[in-house]
């Protein structure tokens, strides 16, 4: 145990400086493929009103006037001192617009990827247990609509039907009107609310997230249950499980800690990309919902060529997906011991 | 015969519905031990051995497979048709199996201690508490001479040796003390030596613990130091079943006569093994008569009807025409 908590600490060290060369080539391509659009970046950064003079002065002030790689120094420099640009749209530094936005967004995939996970998993293991039965069947009826329905659309559809018809949610947004934001700890509306003693502000955020959190875990919740079910009939097959149930062991515990044990390697795995899918989906999802988070903002920044927010929350993503990542393979470390024994 | 046997099969039968059609698993199978006795149950691969003592307990899963007739009865009690938890009940308690390959048999992401003490636990029905399991377990790894046994129920199965993996799966079997075990090609996986070392502390705990056993074996050696009786299969029926002695000795069954052959023999030069020629037939289609027939050289046109088991000896029983009493011809040695 001591050897593989120091072994575990050594993997996660390489596993960060390892996301810094991906983050380094990451920002190398976002960043060239910004600056070879079309479009004046000096015009573009100084808004559509300013003088031809203006512009000049902005264009050297911010180094558009010289050559890419000695721009691109420029900008790494700035990225290492926190600074990622300012957005022309909302006319505030990145930096600030993404610590009001990304925990909007990280609230929602958050509950979006618990829902897929608390009914997905089960949902998988109780396919494979029935197996070509009733309960099989219901659940491939929902694991097919998860792939065939696009998100927008879903996200449409929830908002006419339970919200506009049946009034059960609200349109969109993340709080009503009178709602009081609580004051500002984690940035989660729902925490933060929780944490200042008001359930019912709490609750209400919530209730903002439903639809949009169902329209971005549908998709998930389908490619969950997929894998988990093809994981457990797989293991339901193995011979552990015959010697199990040779031992007198009752079905619940061979199928819930058993089987389960070993099937929920593989899905993990999956968890983990569905996570990384998630975040990309709150553009579409946010946009829809108006829920004011970084999918939008990248949304209406794209919309507006607003170029340094679009390339500030690629870089967010691409670093939250491989911490995802990461977690991910410390989980499968913690529950398979042959992993944990070859880091 | 007189006692009551411990384990009786009488006509039992099996199918596997599959995608091309109804297979013919095990087909009329009758078996008896008597207790205390140790039955070698031998033939080659997939003519049924597993799939029949497996089911004979419910531990087929039922689909695929269907029992389309017989009864199996463990002292005297008719195992077929129980619930699963009944069947349960008499698995952890009455019937241990211990299986072919410990390296696949024990669950990797579990302790061998949690695997030890959940199915102590579960073979008691839930009635001994966890701290009483463990000084079973410890007690039982004990008796299997696994060396440090405080360590070992820490460790995770890839940490142990195969050798050492079989001694926990034996310690497993064996720690309801029950009164038939099963045990499916235990030494199979095994490199020689340790098979040897296994085969030497499954007779011991046999002898100790007064089982009654079943040895499912490829191999007749095998079943020779440790049964007193061989069963012969072949693609899904019992074809012999006599004494050890009479097996090597007067081989009926033309197919057993080809397994002995088979077997390297310490006193005779041989270039390379005998094996039978020909395949197992189409159990998708069986043919009505005996299943051998198309491998035998010895088949003549009475083998096309369903041929019955018959005594030719003292507790030696046979299916083949060669002892027809129509078909008076010696029966070739090979
Ligand atoms: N789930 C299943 N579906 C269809 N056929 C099956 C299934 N399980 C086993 N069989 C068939 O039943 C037959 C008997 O298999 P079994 O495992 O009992 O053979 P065996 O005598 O134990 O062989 P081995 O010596 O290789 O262990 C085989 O031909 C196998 O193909
Ligand atoms: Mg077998």
């Amino acid at each position: 145990m001591q050897r593989s908590a120091g072994a575990m600490k050594r993997l996660i060290i390489k596993r960060l400086s390892l996301m810094l060369v991906m983050l380094l080539g990451l920002a190398v391509i976002t960043f060239t493929v910004t600056n070879i659009a079309p479009g004046d970046p000096a015009r573009l950064a100084a808004g559509p009103d300013a003088s031809q003079e203006m512009v000049e002065k902005i264009r050297v002030e911010r180094g558009f006037d010289r050559p890419l790689p000695a721009r691109f120094l420029f900008y790494l420099g700035q990225l290492a001192q926190g600074d990622l640009g300012n957005s022309v749209y909302t006319s505030r530094p990145v930096a600030q617009d993404v610590a009001v936005f990304l925990p909007a967004t990280l609230e929602l995939v958050l509950f979006s990827i618990l829902i897929a996970v608390v009914l997905g998993v089960p949902f998988g293991v109780l396919a494979a247990v029935y197996q070509n039965r009733l309960p099989d069947h219901a659940i491939r009826f929902l694991s097919v609509s998860g792939v065939a329905l696009p998100m927008f659309w879903l996200g449409l559809m929830l908002q006419w039907y339970l919200s506009l018809e049946l009034g059960l949610f609200p349109l969109g947004g993340r709080l009503g009107i009178f709602d009081e934001v609580p004051p500002r700890i984690t940035g989660m509306i729902t925490f933060d609310a929780l944490l200042a003693g008001d359930p019912a502000t709490a609750g209400n955020a919530l209730k903002h997230m439903v639809l949009p959190a169902i329209a971005l875990s549908f998709p998930a919740l389908a490619a969950i249950i997929r894998v988990n079910r093809a994981e457990m009939l797989e293991v339901l097959g193995r011979d552990y499980v015959v010697n199990a149930r040779a031992q007198g062991i009752g079905p619940f515990r061979i199928v819930a800690i058993y089987a389960l044990k070993n099937a929920i390697l593989p899905t993990l795995a999956m968890i983990g990309l569905r996570f990384g899918w998630m975040l990309g989906g709150t553009v579409l999802v946010e946009s829809v919902f108006d829920f004011p988070g970084i999918g939008l903002y990248a949304a209406k920044a794209a919309i507006s060529s607003d170029f340094e927010p679009i390339m500030a929350v690629t870089l967010i993503l691409g670093a939250a997906f491989m911490l995802t990542n990461l977690l991910i393979d410390l989980a499968y470390a913690l529950l398979d011991p042959r992993v944990r024994n070859q880091i | 015969m007189t006692k009551e046997p411990l384990l009786d099969i009488r006509d039992f039968s099996l199918v596997f519905d599959t995608f091309d059609g109804t297979y013919h698993a095990i087909d009329r199978v009758n078996l008896s031990l008597q207790p205390g006795e140790a039955l070698g149950l031998v033939g080659e691969t997939g003519c049924g051995k597993s799939v029949l003592t497996r089911a004979a307990f419910g531990l087929v899963p039922t689909p695929p497979a269907r029992i389309t007739g017989g009864s199996v009865k463990l002292a005297g009690r008719e195992l077929l048709g129980l619930s699963d938890r009944e069947l349960r009940q008499v698995r952890g308690r009455q019937v241990a199996m211990i299986f072919q390959d410990p390296m696949t048999y024990l669950n990797p992401v579990f302790r061998i201690g949690t695997q030890l003490i959940d199915a102590i636990r579960a073979q008691s029905g839930g009635r001994i508490k966890r701290v009483e399991a463990k000084a079973i377990a410890l007690d039982m790894l004990e008796k299997v001479q696994l060396p440090n046994p405080e360590r070992q129920l820490a460790a995770y199965p890839h940490e142990l040796s195969g050798g050492m993996r079989q001694r926990v799966l034996i310690a497993m079997a064996l720690a309801a003390k029950p009164r038939l075990l099963i045990a499916d090609e235990p030494t199979t996986a095994l490199d020689v030596t340790i098979q040897a070392q296994i085969l030497d502390l499954m007779a011991g705990l046999v002898d100790e613990m007064g089982l009654t056993m079943i040895m499912i074996s490829h191999d007749l050696g095998v079943v020779a130091q440790v049964c007193s009786r061989v069963a012969v299969m072949y693609a899904g029926k019992v074809v012999e079943d006599a004494p050890i002695a009479q097996i090597f000795d007067a081989p009926a069954h033309p197919y057993t006569q080809g397994l002995l052959a088979a077997l390297p023999h310490p006193f005779r030069r041989q270039d390379r093994l005998a094996s039978i020629p020909g395949t197992l037939p189409d159990l998708l289609h069986p043919p009505s008569g005996c299943l051998f027939a198309a491998r035998c050289a010895q088949a003549a046109p009475a083998c096309g009807v369903p041929v019955p088991m018959r005594p030719v000896g003292e507790a030696h029983r046979v299916a083949c025409t060669l002892y027809d009493d129509e078909r008076k011809k010696e029966p070739a040695h090979v």
